[in-house]
């Protein structure tokens, strides 16, 4: 059972990659996507499977500096962690490691060595680091027989075998055979400017083993940390002192508001950092006198937190009004049920019914003041924002 | 377009080559990061944030007092100036000054830069 690493991606696939099959990174240039292979592997090792790597772009000791930039230590798999030296004959400086290719521009030594590895390693998950720099130097058609025959002899024995491709302008019919042929699993990766957010995303373009789920989703590379998924803004909102700064700060791991005679005049501002989701929060202010701030600040909401005080169902029709102002009908949205501490506090189906709102909106018990049922509302909504699976 | 980014940052290190100039960033309208020059980036997120409230509060407030729409805001405090502008409807641009610099040449290249950043996003 080998997993990728990359948050979202192993529920999207069916829980993980079956073995002998392959996947490949499918990646844009100018994109960080490299570091997929690099994650797929050292998941790979910390649960206590084999590992190797092909390193054709970078030379060995590049890669394990690579791991450590991003926080990840291999030294105690040392065992479990082969590299095949496809760089370093290239600058003429002889090869450490037990797999070298000595001749990486000649597909037939490339072919030789990596059949070797596949019937000598036990199952593994073996990483090519750079199959497009592979491609440059052998040249694309050879390339692709050989990589149907690594792929064939992978599933004989067992291992999963992942590929870095990165997208140059190779010919059609190489691009076409990538993405539609060759692999049992393609992975894009690629950047996008919409609007003004300028992000990177991934998403499964096939996967034969399950169901395809035609889902993006934007994520970050943190150093250390990996691939991160990233939700630039998440939206908190609901009427005067439901609690919605108690609930950013109690949410984040840090945050910022402006808040004046304990009440919020401009924003609350909180970072998450929580199961490989990284997620900016914006808090609103509560009172009509903010409108307009409301208004400005809930723009381009991926998600929207909407806080009522459970004590206090006078306010609840201020409450659906503000759902108007954010514009949240359409996006992914929940209201939380807050101060479920204090005496006379509504149960989460009373304030349903009172809400009279579709059946599908889901209503949260929480006390952000102890931080009861924040993180557990914080999945609710990311499961709806990426798709929920 | 993926390289409209790369732009944008130009834009921004021309802007801090300016004498005085601490910081930069260009942010959304409504409060997202586009790109950032600070030292310390872990509060570039909610620098952005606070700075896309600043000019709209500000904005909302001469508009409904019939002045129009402000150039710009400009916060001074003993240790720094912070200058927030609008560039386009989509985005602004904010600059932190130190103390003594005169702000003549900073506020001529933010009003170019702030020109820039708006075709660059249009």
């Amino acid at each position: 059972m080998v997993k990728t690493g990359v948050p979202r991606l192993d529920d999207l696939l069916g829980g993980d990659i079956p073995k002998g099959k392959s996947l490949v990174y499918y990646i844009q240039p100018g994109v960080e996507g490299e570091i997929f292979g690099l994650q797929t592997i050292y998941t790979t090792l910390i649960k206590s499977g084999n590992g190797v790597f092909i390193a054709s772009s970078t030379s060995p000791a590049v890669v394990r500096e690579q791991f450590r930039e991003f926080g990840w230590n291999v030294e105690p798999f040392k065992k479990k962690l082969t590299f095949v030296d496809a760089y370093n004959s290239l600058i003429g400086v002889p090869s450490e490691e037990k797999y070298a290719v000595l001749k990486p521009d000649n597909i037939e030594n490339f072919n030789e060595i990596i059949i070797k590895l596949l019937q000598e390693s036990p199952p593994s998950t073996i990483v090519f680091g750079s199959l497009s720099t592979i491609m440059d130097l052998c040249g694309e058609k050879e390339t692709i027989e050989a990589v149907r025959s690594w792929n064939k002899i992978a599933m004989l024995y067992d291992h999963v075998i992942v590929y870095n491709f990165t997208a140059w302008p190779y010919s059609e019919e190489t691009l076409d055979l990538i993405k539609n042929e060759l692999f049992n699993a393609v992975i894009s990766v690629g950047g996008i400017a919409e609007r003004v957010i300028f992000g990177q995303y991934f998403g499964i373009l096939k996967a034969d083993w399950t169901e395809k789920i035609r889902k993006s989703m934007l994520f970050r590379v943190f150093r250390p940390g990996g691939i991160k998924l990233f939700i630039p803004k998440i939206v908190v909102t609901g009427p005067f002192n439901a609690g919605k700064s108690t609930f950013v700060h109690s949410l984040s791991n840090r945050a910022i508001s402006v808040d004046r005679l304990g009440t919020t005049i401009a924003i609350d501002h909180g970072h998450v950092d929580y199961k490989g989701f990284s997620a900016d929060i914006f808090g609103t202010p509560g009172q009509e006198r903010f409108d307009p701030i409301i208004k400005l600040i809930s723009g381009e909401a991926m998600g929207i937190f909407l806080v009522v005080d459970s004590t206090n169902p006078e306010d609840f029709v201020r409450a659906k009004q503000m759902l108007k102002i954010t514009k949240s009908y359409g996006l992914p949205f929940i209201i939380l049920a807050n101060k479920q501490d204090l005496p006379g506090a509504l149960k989460p189906e009373e304030i349903k019914k009172l809400f009279n709102l579709p059946d599908d909106v889901q209503v949260l018990p929480v006390t952000a003041s102890n931080k009861t049922g924040v993180y557990e509302a914080f999945e609710v909504l990311i499961d709806k924002i990426t798709g929920g699976i | 377009m993926a390289d409209t980014i790369e732009l944008i940052e130009k834009v921004l290190a021309d802007m801090k080559k300016v004498r005085g100039v601490e910081a930069c960033a260009a942010v959304s309208r409504d409060g997202l990061l586009i790109s950032a020059i600070m030292q310390n980036k872990r509060f570039a997120e909610s620098f952005a944030a606070m700075s896309a409230t600043m000019l709209g509060a500000a904005e909302t407030a001469t508009t409904e007092l019939n002045k129009g729409v402000p150039d710009r805001v400009i916060v001074e405090s003993k240790r720094g100036r912070l200058i927030t502008a609008g560039a386009g409807p989509k985005a602004l641009i904010v600059v932190l000054v130190d103390s003594n610099t005169g702000l003549g040449l900073v506020l001529l290249e933010l009003e170019k830069s702030a020109e820039k950043l708006k075709e660059l996003l249009l």
